[in-house]
């Protein structure tokens, strides 16, 4: 179809169409806030390092990738960061554009960084032009038809489902008067007279702008950065698709939607044409990184290696062997759980606790009471295989879900035109006693136990057995089990947060670990399932009990679902209880100084408070995985920034557990240690903004103030006190207990994950014996680190 | 001093607890913040005791040689309390949501004095005490809508506010002159008893009129009200439920003068009934709850100027307070729109009533107005014709409430309980409008006799009020045919009035260049 194109030859028409894809492709995913999961906002740029990156996001976006120039200085003047850790940075830099030596290094690093400068688009040059701010007009046009097409239920009249965004927007845009009444006449008519498919439009538009084919990807990326976290969204939207094997335009729409307003406006302020030639010819420049971004590049991995320097000290070799322990905890690798299991370590000698992902390795979709949906309790890489319902009677079920209808009835009746006259003077005067209760934080409904859940459909006793198989394995738990095992998800207590689900589970997709936990300890208690678990070679004590239970990161209160009956084990859960509940208190201890103004008891209260827009502060601080027996960290002090995975390599058949931790959860970590990374240094671009004027739009995501551009990401107050950053933005250490062969096979089968150590946006270090025995380098080989090597040297 | 209310001294210790904050204006001001929050118990306390005054001694009057300042009575007390209590509220919110902000403590300090200058504001005995109030209401909460002064759009939308807010004093200014020349006072109570009124005072009340208007936000000046979420969240309760209470507070303290006009009450019914519904349907299209939640400001306020302009005094006092603290807890809580909308799509579709379905949930409704109305009536009395007329329009909102149970797919039990929130909901309001005209009614004039012009008036709100709850009830009929594309995106925009008052103001220009 578009070879009737009269102008555009075949070839260009494919180069500019796959020129959009790879700008579409550059932009990252944001999940709606409603299950929200950490997103590595530079997935699109996995297959470049750091400097070459830097160069990317400062054309499209104008934002330095790095922390700041005069901080990561002030840190060498103060000491934190050596001369060494300067020295190994610059040569470990692959780029010809570094400093020569260490000397030249540290001259230049005085002088001050240059601010990046996105190239312009014609937007803002027509605003150049004309005065007239084009890009607050398109930000508010745009943004408001966006908002009611993705929106999910926020205003009762949505425009007509079913179309495609770009014949949406074309609806939309040609009835829409606000840009003639800023100024653009004749816009509706270019938007009713524009091409009838995006990629028509794009080709037209590219035409006209005279976009060639080398400068339309980032000219396209450019464009797509300018809509903010709506591009974001529709970047989800084909990341869904994808995974269940389908595909979708939506991105590219949006696309095709900028572009046509950017010909409109070059029609409109052809003045700006001259300047406009020269954006073009910028873009067409092959992308590559200045030495101050090169520079700026090795004196971050100086940072790392920092504190790396920090790991290597701490890690010293493994604690000693216990008997068999009274307690076994397996808790979430999320870092906030470092804390707590120390915490309940201290409590006594004979406890142990473990790390695994927070879903147990139950790919779960679950459906809440009452409703109709079952929603991803899995990491988002991942698709549901099993699905999970409350263990209700169908009556229960009814009756939950008449009690939810009829609840959304007076929503409507509370929302619709003349209805909501009569809701006000009905129960308007009884909002008074709502705003007591929630003034006073009696209003929270907290982190309510759900129903026991059960499998739809059930499992046979031969799936039981091999699912259990499968997890105790993962979870390098085949042998040595205590009496009593808890496995403990988490979830955050927090009351009027439109970012709740972030501080909720990671692995469980932006929900409480709950469900998960106690599916898990359902199936470790069944009579079949124990049955059956010798013949996989692995030997359970008929004493063991497993015990599921919730970990309130907010206010380190932990939950326990006793659904299995089992009288013999009244006292050691009596005494595990009493247990957590100590470790709680020693927690918070913990915690408390690092929340501005806040004292031990005073977290409860933050859990409840409607006004409190830092309950806690979630993964921030994040800047190592550990994947290694607990022996190897146990009693020492991580601050809680940590991901720690239990694995013991030599129980490993086949590396087989080896391959899933570097594939699935430190995937997952490296997205959250991104996206706090990102969100810190590039907060205009991949932050959430100010949660002060947050707006939240569609039930999707939030906007700031009057609405505009969807903000994704992590909000400012997530990762800064007021007056200092909470995080501090280090790209993750993954430190693997494992051969380094072993290893580097796992990366060699898999190019993906692979690229992300290849090109530096993780660090990756080989322990042995519990100690750092070799940092990675790219290309597969190893830079020997063990301590016998460093004496000599 | 027998006569001075005790709420007259409500501003007091808000101002003196806003002081300390000139020395510590900016991050975590140490207890200060814990001290304004006990300075709006203190206010609060004041008010209610003035209330206690009201009780034993009847309503009063504060002047000082021969001009009236504040008074004492079922109205001022009623808002003092309201205001001093939300005043609590918020700053008892702000305490933990500002924390760490740069300008924190400016930030206390601008809503003490804020909530302390409407505590003056519906305590004024006269034209100029208030006139005063408002102007400096206009100027402290232009400062707080400029609390992020490097956002274009805060300064676009305080300087929207501030023209219309001005525009507003002006005409105030110019009435208060106009009543001076034509009436030889400023008092409250003095121009409420006015016996005639010559041209001058005449121009005066269409004056008081537009300035009510335009302090409400009504159409076509809306615009100011729909982009102030440039402020934090407690900025947009406080206004909501506090600031923009202003113009009915101006209405309702001169109903007698204001009744004496039938042309200023037939402008306040169509510029309201107007508002109302052309509010309530922008509301529709808003997918951003706080921008949702604004056009429903508007909304009600129109709907407040119409039971206004009906005479309904006490009911729009009854709305002003309904209204204000349901908007306060929805804009302070609007950080769960993000459960709300996931526990919307969790049941499954929504059951849509049909036009059968719809017929007969008006007949419903209307048979249970007859009945509950007809209790009333036995029970406190006779209403008066425009009383009635504002029953059936909120019974016409109730329809819809049965409607959505009456759908064909809804099963009984949601029937049963939806007609069963819809009886609680009339029960609810007629019992609430007893209550407010049994405490306000005696101190507020009657509702006028209906000549001919009122009559028409009646018979225009309930036709129009009438068609929009038909056509709400059959909303997902039509909502997404194609023909209503075009009307959806007009209604979005708020039909541009914005963006019209936008390209006067240069609200379009670049900020460089402005």
């Amino acid at each position: 179809m578009f070879l009737k194109h009269a102008q555009v030859a075949p070839t260009m028409v494919s180069r500019l169409l796959a020129a959009a894809e790879a700008a579409a492709r550059a932009v990252p995913p944001a999940f709606p806030l409603d299950a929200t999961v950490a997103v590595n906002p530079f997935l699109g740029q996995t297959g470049e390092d750091l400097a070459m990156a830097s160069a990317r996001l400062s054309r499209v976006a104008g934002a330095a990738l790095t922390a700041p120039r005069a901080e990561l200085v002030a840190r060498v003047r103060a000491g934190t960061i050596t001369d060494d850790d300067l020295a190994a940075a610059l040569i470990a830099s692959p780029s010809p554009l570094k400093p020569r030596d260490l000397a030249e290094f540290k001259a230049r690093m005085h002088a001050p960084a240059p601010a990046p400068q996105a190239l312009p688009t014609l937007a803002e040059l027509a605003a150049n032009a004309t005065g007239t701010d084009w890009p607050a007009v398109i930000a508010r046009s745009f943004g408001l038809w966006a908002a009611g097409h993705f929106d999910r239920g926020q205003a009762l009249w949505t425009p007509r489902p079913g179309q495609g965004a770009f014949a949406a927007w074309r609806d939309w845009a040609s009835h829409d008067l606000t840009p003639e009444i800023a100024g653009l006449r004749g816009f509706c008519a270019h938007v009713a007279e524009a091409p009838d498919t995006p990629e028509r439009a794009v080709l037209r538009a590219a035409e006209r702008l005279g976009i060639g084919p080398e400068a339309a990807e980032t000219a396209f990326h450019r464009l797509l950065v300018d809509i903010g976290g709506w591009a974001m969204h529709a970047r989800w939207i084909l990341w869904q698709a994808e995974l269940t094997g389908g595909s979708d335009t939506t991105l590219t729409d949006l696309l095709a939607i900028r572009l046509v307003w950017e010909e409109a406006l070059l029609a409109h302020a052809p003045t700006a044409a001259g300047d406009w030639q020269a954006v073009v010819a910028a873009h067409t420049a092959p992308l590559a990184p200045t030495p101050d971004q090169v520079l700026d590049a090795i004196l971050q991995e100086a940072a790392e290696r920092a504190h790396q320097r920090g790991l290597d000290a701490l890690l010293t070799g493994p604690a000693e062997a216990k008997a068999r322990p009274v307690l076994q905890a397996t808790f979430c690798i999320d870092v906030r759980s470092e804390v707590f299991r120390r915490a309940l370590e201290a409590q006594d000698g004979r406890i142990e606790t473990m790390g695994f992902a927070g879903f147990f390795g139950l790919p779960l979709a679950h459906r809440a009471p009452g409703s109709d949906t079952a929603e991803a309790h899995l990491p988002a890489l991942l698709n549901p295989a099993l699905t999970s319902a409350p263990d209700l009677s169908p009556a229960v079920e009814a009756d939950l879900r008449i009690a939810a209808r009829a609840r959304r009835a007076w929503g409507r009746f509370r929302q619709a035109a003349v209805s909501s006259f009569a809701f006000v003077e009905a129960a308007g005067p009884l909002y008074g006693g709502k705003l007591v209760k929630d003034a006073l934080g009696l209003g929270a409904k907290g982190l309510a136990p759900e129903p026991a859940p059960r499998i739809e459909g059930g499992l046979t006793a031969a799936q039981k057995v091999q699912t259990a198989a499968a997890v105790l394995r993962a979870m390098s738990m085949t042998e040595g089990h205590a009496r009593l095992v808890l496995l403990i998800g988490h979830g955050a207590q927090v009351t009027n947060n439109p970012h709740e689900s972030a501080y909720h589970c990671g692995a469980c997709c932006g929900q409480t670990g709950e469900v998960s936990a106690r599916l898990l300890a359902l199936l470790l208690n069944d009579a079949e399932t124990r049955a059956g678990l010798p013949a996989e070679g692995i030997a359970l004590p008929v004493d063991t009990l497993f015990v599921a239970g919730l970990h309130d990161t907010v206010t380190d209160e932990i939950t326990l679902y006793p659904d299995t009956p089992e009288p013999d084990h009244a006292k050691d859960l009596a005494q595990a209880r009493t247990w957590l509940a100590a470790a709680a208190r020693t927690a918070r201890a913990e915690r408390a100084p690092r929340l501005p103004g806040a004292s031990p008891a005073d977290l409860i209260r933050r859990a409840t408070d409607w006004a409190e827009v830092r309950p806690e502060w979630g993964l921030a601080g994040c800047a190592a995985f550990i994947a290694a027996p607990r022996r190897a960290t146990a009693g020492r002090d991580l601050k809680g920034r940590a991901f720690l995975h239990d694995y013991d390599w030599q129980k490993d058949q086949g590396f087989a557990t080896l391959e899933l931790i570097l594939t699935a959860p430190v995937v997952v970590a490296s997205w959250i240690s991104l996206q706090y990374y990102g969100s810190t240094v590039a907060p205009q671009v991949f932050g959430g903004g100010n949660k002060l004027i947050h707006n939240v739009v569609g039930g999707i995501g939030v906007v700031e103030g009057n609405g505009g551009l969807l903000r994704a990401g992590l909000p400012l107050q997530t990762i800064n006190d007021g007056e200092h950053a909470a995080h501090d933005p280090l790209r993750l250490s993954v430190l693997v207990e494992a051969p380094a062969e072993a290893i580097a096979a796992v990366l060699e089968k898999h190019p993906s994950v692979r690229a992300l150590f290849d090109n530096g946006w993780l660090h990756l270090f080989a322990l042995k014996g519990g100690q750092i025995a070799a940092r990675y380098r790219p290309g597969l080989t190893w830079e020997d680190m063990g301590k016998a090597t460093r004496k000599a040297a | 001093m027998p006569d001075l209310a005790l709420s007259a001294l409500a501003p007091l210790p808000l101002m003196a607890a806003a002081l300390p904050f000139l020395a510590r204006p900016g991050r975590r001001p140490g207890a200060l913040p814990r001290l304004a929050e006990g300075a709006t118990l203190a206010a609060l306390a004041l008010a209610a005791g003035s209330l206690g005054q009201l009780l034993m001694m009847g309503p009063q009057v504060l002047d000082l040689g021969g001009t009236a300042l504040m008074r004492l009575d079922a109205v001022s007390v009623t808002m003092a309390l309201l205001v001093a209590f939300v005043g609590w509220v918020v700053t008892r919110y702000a305490r933990r949501y500002l924390d760490g902000e740069a300008r924190e403590g400016a930030f206390h300090a601008l809503t003490l004095a804020a909530v302390a200058a409407v505590l003056v504001l519906v305590q004024a005995a006269s034209l100029p005490v208030m006139i005063a109030a408002f102007v400096a209401t206009g100027l402290i909460l232009r400062q707080l809508l400029l609390f992020y002064p490097e956002r274009a759009e805060a300064r676009r939308a305080a300087a929207k506010f501030i023209r219309v807010w001005g525009a507003g004093d002006l005409a105030l200014v110019a009435a208060a002159l106009l009543f001076w020349q034509g009436l030889g006072t400023v008092d409250l109570a003095a121009l409420n008893a006015a016996a005639t009124l010559p041209l001058s005072a005449q121009t005066g009340i269409a004056l008081v009129v537009l300035a009510a208007a335009l302090k409400c936000a009504s159409f076509p000046v809306h615009g100011w009200l729909t982009e102030v979420m440039e402020a934090p969240t407690p900025v947009s309760a406080l206004l909501h439920a506090g600031i923009i209470n202003s113009g009915g507070v101006l209405l309702i303290s001169l109903a007698g003068l204001a009744q004496s006009s039938p042309g200023a009450m037939a402008a306040l019914v169509m510029i309201g009934g107007f508002t109302a519904l052309f509010g309530a349907l922008v509301m529709l299209t808003q997918s951003a709850v706080k921008t949702a939640l604004a056009w429903s400001t508007v909304a009600q306020m129109g709907f407040m100027l119409l039971q206004c302009g009906l005479g309904l005094w006490a009911l729009a006092l009854l709305h002003i307070v309904a209204h204000s603290l349901y908007k306060a807890h929805a804009f302070l809580s609007s950080g769960g729109a993000v459960q709300a909308v996931n526990a919307i799509r969790k049941p499954g579709p929504v059951a849509v009533p049909g036009l059968g379905a719809v017929l007969r949930s008006f007949g419903l409704a209307l048979l249970l107005y007859g009945a509950v109305a007809a209790g009333f009536t036995a029970l406190v009395g006779e209403k008066s014709a425009q009383a009635l007329a504002l029953g059936a329009i909120l019974i016409f909102g109730v329809s819809y409430l049965i409607a959505q149970g009456l759908a064909d797919a809804a099963p009984g039990a949601l029937t049963r309980r939806t007609l069963t929130a819809s009886l609680a909901a009339a029960l609810a309001y007629f019992g609430f409008q007893v209550v407010a005209q049994a405490v306000w009614g005696p101190s507020l004039p009657a509702a006028p006799e209906s000549g001919a012009l009122e009559w028409a008036l009646i018979v225009l709100a309930l036709l129009s009020f009438g068609l929009a709850a038909f056509a709400q009830a059959l909303f997902p009929l039509w909502a997404h045919h194609p023909a209503t594309a075009g009307l959806r995106v007009h209604l979005a925009n708020g039909l541009y009035l914005n963006a019209l008052l936008d390209r006067v103001i240069g609200g379009f220009r670049s900020p460089s260049r402005s």
